[in-house]
């Protein structure tokens, strides 16, 4: 707090001194986390091309801690918050809801429909409230299967022809047969719903709809993906593991696929480093032969504090970084976060061969499904609703339920309990 | 005399103006949050989300299920075993009774991240030493992370761990407190080992020991960082969820203050109610 206070009058006696009406200057800082601060540090050097005379600061706090001061600092009327903040994509409508005064309004700073329009729907679904636009979208995840090249030869299994999840069971079950110890895939059934969020979204269907309205969770669609992840779990070819367990399974050699968010390239590539040319990427297969099979999984954005003392620099820097190719390309170049800005698409970069991927060229696979993603609304509601699913589909896998509807059914009951929300028909 | 007095309440005034905003102040301003429906601005009266949702919430029901399971199963036997323990360092035969009794004791100084660091690994379904153990006397491997049971084993195996060697010392300290010459005369009465035990030790360990189980109560109902940090929230889908974790992510996590209020004060209601039981039930025994 007291940095602020030193920070707001330093920014005044510059504002006040020297600066030209437009041209930006002062200090701001900037909260995110992880690779994604990292990131946003290496896209200073270019934004300082072109603002010379503001100064950026990111600081790297791990996401729980960010997601626990903003709310903190929100609380507290915006009390020690920096001028910029990171808030990932489904959690982001728990604070427009409960602390709508403690963002700026990025319209008025000049995030206009044409820039608004750059990215795809799904990502500014959650951002965006009625004329308000609380945040810009930053990066995305568009869902994409990696895969062990060996482990898929040695069963004679050609990526190409896996169209469907039954596709996917069968070709499990034979690199499972042909090499040892190897189990096709994992997922966190002990602690998440990935899986379920990651196919109900290929099929256009989540726990909510669209306009966040009505509880869509047993709406054919989901009921779908919720029992073809159990018929993958019955075959014996998806295996529970979590975070770190899916990373100890890559190194070790005892897994031939992960389905994730495309910022898993960076996640393989840095750790299992050894294991370079031996991982591929193909695109999800779907539930039936010509469904879809584009999804996303995960992705933040970026907000302005409504208390920062210097908006315009701050509005600047968000923009720079994730409104131009320059900015996202270097995000995705330099720590693999992809982007969610549809132009980044025709960066040269994207058609670059990428040697760690046996010279596939990734991100033109992982980014080419970017504008079929259904939008996937995480509403205020999301963590009871996450919640829910994740103990609903604990009983469900465990045979706790006659069928995937009524495990379903069960869970829209919960969740209608629990948001007040109806249930879609 | 007035003017000792005031001058005794300027030296208090610092510390009760720091309770009374940070104690008193909270814990009167949750119970007004209590009824109040906080999902989104602006906050309205409306105890209906917030008490009346407790009744029927089958996730606060199921939170309130694993921890009275815990309740009835972890503490009894961690007691038993406590005093158990607390009997055997007490034994005259017993050598280098310093490094056993900081033995037993020294779980509660580790830190729990870091033993629960240690647990997940050693219970890994893949690579953990337990399930190695298991192999080798040839029985199949636990999903320790993934049954519902088998988790709940798990969390009342790491809190007996953590918590049997600390209630031990409590219960050695009364053992201690009973004069020798009771066990003296009861043995030239020729009346055997055990049923000294029975019959002298647990009737005056009894205030000792109720104390012991109080204490394990109200911590039990404050369970959180087990399920926390080894089950992974409370995982496999919330079989491990206890009353303090509902509360956490009623509060911090889905930022339902209101409802959040409302569990709290459930969870001290639930707790006093216990612990008076049990003194009630200890007391009138005698």
């Amino acid at each position: 707090m007291r940095m602020t206070l030193g920070r707001a009058a330093l920014a005044l006696v510059l504002a006040t001194g020297s600066a030209p009406a437009f041209a930006q200057s002062g200090e701001i800082t900037v909260w995110s986390w992880n690779v994604a601060a990292s990131s946003l540090e290496s896209t200073i050097e270019g934004f300082n091309a072109q603002y010379p005379d503001v100064k950026v600061t990111v600081q790297d706090l791990g996401n729980q801690q960010v997601f626990d001061r903003t709310l903190a600092g929100c609380a507290a009327g915006g009390a020690g918050l920096p001028d910029v903040l990171s808030i990932e994509n489904h959690e982001a409508e728990i604070f427009w809801a409960q602390f709508p005064d403690c963002f700026t309004n990025l319209k008025e700073l000049g995030y206009t429909e044409e820039i608004a329009a750059g990215f795809p729907d799904f990502k500014r679904v959650e951002l965006e409230v009625g004329d308000v636009a609380y945040a810009m979208p930053w990066d995305s995840g568009p869902v994409v299967m990696f895969y062990r090249r060996d482990f898929y030869e040695n069963a004679g299994v050609d990526p190409e022809e896996i169209k469907t999840w039954d596709d996917f069971i069968k070709a499990g079950k034979a690199v499972a047969e042909a090499n040892p110890g190897v189990v096709m895939t994992r997922a966190d059934f002990n602690g998440d719903t990935e899986w379920f969020r990651m196919l109900a979204n290929e099929q256009g269907c989540g726990f909510f709809s669209s306009d966040g309205s009505e509880i869509t969770v047993n709406q054919p669609a989901c009921v779908a993906a919720l029992e073809t992840v159990k018929k993958m779990y019955d075959a014996g070819i998806i295996t529970a593991a979590d975070w770190d367990e899916k990373i100890q399974a890559n190194t070790a050699g005892t897994v031939a696929s992960q389905l994730y968010g495309g910022w898993y390239e960076g996640t393989i590539r840095s750790t299992s480093p050894d294991l370079a040319g031996k991982w591929g990427v193909y695109r999800m297969p779907s539930v039936t032969e010509d469904g879809p099979r584009a999804a996303n999984l995960g992705g933040s954005s970026l907000a302005i504090a409504n208390n920062s003392d210097n908006e315009e620099a701050a509005w600047a820097f968000v923009n720079y970084a994730l409104g131009t190719n320059e900015g996202q390309v270097t995000m995705l170049r330099e720590y693999g976060l992809v982007p969610s800005l549809l132009s980044a698409l025709d960066d040269p970069y994207m058609q670059e061969p990428q040697p760690y991927w046996d010279g596939q060229k990734v991100w033109i696979d992982i980014l080419g499904t970017l504008d079929q993603v259904v939008p996937s609304r995480g509403t205020p509601f999301f963590g009871d609703a996450d919640g829910i699913m994740n103990a609903v589909q604990s009983q469900y896998l465990n045979d706790g339920f006659d069928s995937a509807q009524a495990a379903a059914d069960d869970a829209a009951n919960q969740i209608a309990l629990v948001t007040g929300l109806p249930i879609a028909e | 005399m007035r003017m000792r007095t005031r001058a005794a309440y300027g030296f208090l005034a610092p510390y009760l103006l720091i309770f009374a905003t940070f104690w008193v102040w909270p814990i009167i301003y949750s119970f007004y949050l209590s009824f109040l429906a906080t999902r989104i601005q602006p906050w309205s009266f409306n105890p209906a989300v917030t008490w009346g949702r407790l009744v029927v919430d089958p996730a606060f029901l199921n939170a309130l299920r694993n921890t009275l399971i815990i309740l009835v199963i972890q503490v009894p036997v961690m007691i038993a075993l406590a005093t158990l323990l607390a009997v055997l360092l007490n034994s005259q035969l017993l050598k280098a009774r310093g490094i056993m009794r900081f033995a037993f004791f020294a779980p509660v100084v580790v830190g729990e991240a870091a033993y629960a660091a240690v647990f997940r690994l050693m219970f890994n379904a893949d690579f953990g030493v337990i399930n190695k153990i298991i192999g080798s006397i040839g029985l199949p491997p636990v999903a320790w992370f993934g049954n519902p049971t088998a988790a709940m084993a798990l969390i009342m195996m790491a809190v007996t761990w953590r918590w049997v060697g600390y209630n031990a010392i409590i219960i050695l300290s009364g053992l201690q407190a009973i004069p020798q010459d009771v066990y003296e005369a009861a043995t030239l009465d020729r009346v055997s080992k055990p049923r000294q035990f029975f019959f002298i030790t647990l009737p005056l360990l009894r205030p000792i020991i109720l104390f012991c189980v109080v204490l394990s109560i109200i911590g039990t109902m404050q369970l959180f960082a087990e399920p926390f940090l080894i089950t992974n929230r409370g995982g496999p889908g919330q079989a491990t969820e206890t009353l303090g974790l509902f509360l956490y992510r009623q509060g911090f996590t889905v930022l339902n203050f209101g409802y959040a209020s409302a569990v709290a004060y459930t969870i001290a209601a639930l707790a006093i109610l216990i612990s008076l039981a049990n003194l009630w039930l200890g007391r009138s025994a005698k």
